[in-house]
């Protein structure tokens, strides 16, 4: 795989197959960088005593990509040496344990990849029309980020 | 008339994921949500907890003026969990 021109890039996925972090990893992968950093989503197995199966995840794709490459321009004004940044979502079916999300973030040193990072998941999960519901044994339930801010924290 | 997407929660009250309205050209957010709270009566018990996504911008219900054109995408926005 060559990158000639090493022209900073996103590289953002809805996917329903497996995430890879091999994969995800070795797109952000610059040789004028001495930093990749990851973040991987993965999905627990339990809520509130109950067990849950499995999770699903729908989402407003098309709005979704263009919310995740807003954030991509948000991150390159606020750390501009960030080289290459990739989101992955999973979409449909996810398994318990296996990731949902992976997000990898190149720089030429590490602090700013790390804070880009720490950004790119936080404000995905406050504005990215994505939506996760958990199956449980008998019943479902849709849930709600907390930094939704149209969501009731009380319910 | 706009088409209007139903996401999550707000698809299991409406019972369906997409169909055309037709609203007025220039409506309220408020006004939007109770044209179509009067197609889908079951989405009123989610009234406090969904925004709008206007031509892929978010809205509040409300005041806001919204001037909508022919084939418009405005989508129902459940209290979002991705990541």
């Amino acid at each position: 795989m060559e990158k000639s021109e090493d022209v900073p890039k996103d590289f953002i996925k809805l996917k329903l197959e497996k995430l890879s972090v091999d994969e995800v990893s070795e797109l952000v992968v610059s040789p004028y960088c001495g930093a990749v950093s990851l973040f991987i989503g993965t999905t627990r197995n339990n809520f509130e005593g109950k067990k849950v199966i499995h999770l699903e995840y729908e989402a407003y794709t098309s709005m979704a990509e263009t919310e995740i490459k807003k954030i991509c321009r948000d991150v390159r004004q606020k750390w501009p040496s960030v080289k290459h940044i990739a989101v992955h979502h999973r979409l449909g079916v996810v398994p318990i344990t296996e990731a949902s999300v992976i997000i990898a973030v190149s720089s030429p040193h590490r602090a700013e990849s790390l804070e880009a990072v720490m950004y790119c998941i936080n404000t995905l999960k406050a504005s990215v029309p994505i939506w996760k519901k958990e199956i449980y044994e008998d019943e479902h339930s849709w849930k709600e980020n907390k930094e939704c801010f149209w969501a009731n924290s009380e319910k | 008339q706009v088409s209007v997407l139903y996401f999550a929660r707000s698809a299991e009250l409406a019972g369906l994921r997409c169909e055309t309205l037709s609203v007025p050209r220039e409506i309220t957010s408020l006004q939007l949500w109770e044209e179509i709270v009067k197609v889908h009566p079951r989405l009123a018990a989610i009234r406090d907890q969904v925004v709008f996504a206007v031509r892929q911008e978010y809205v509040l219900l409300g005041d806001q003026l919204l001037i909508l054109q022919p084939g418009d995408e405005v989508a129902i926005i459940p209290p979002i969990s991705g990541g």
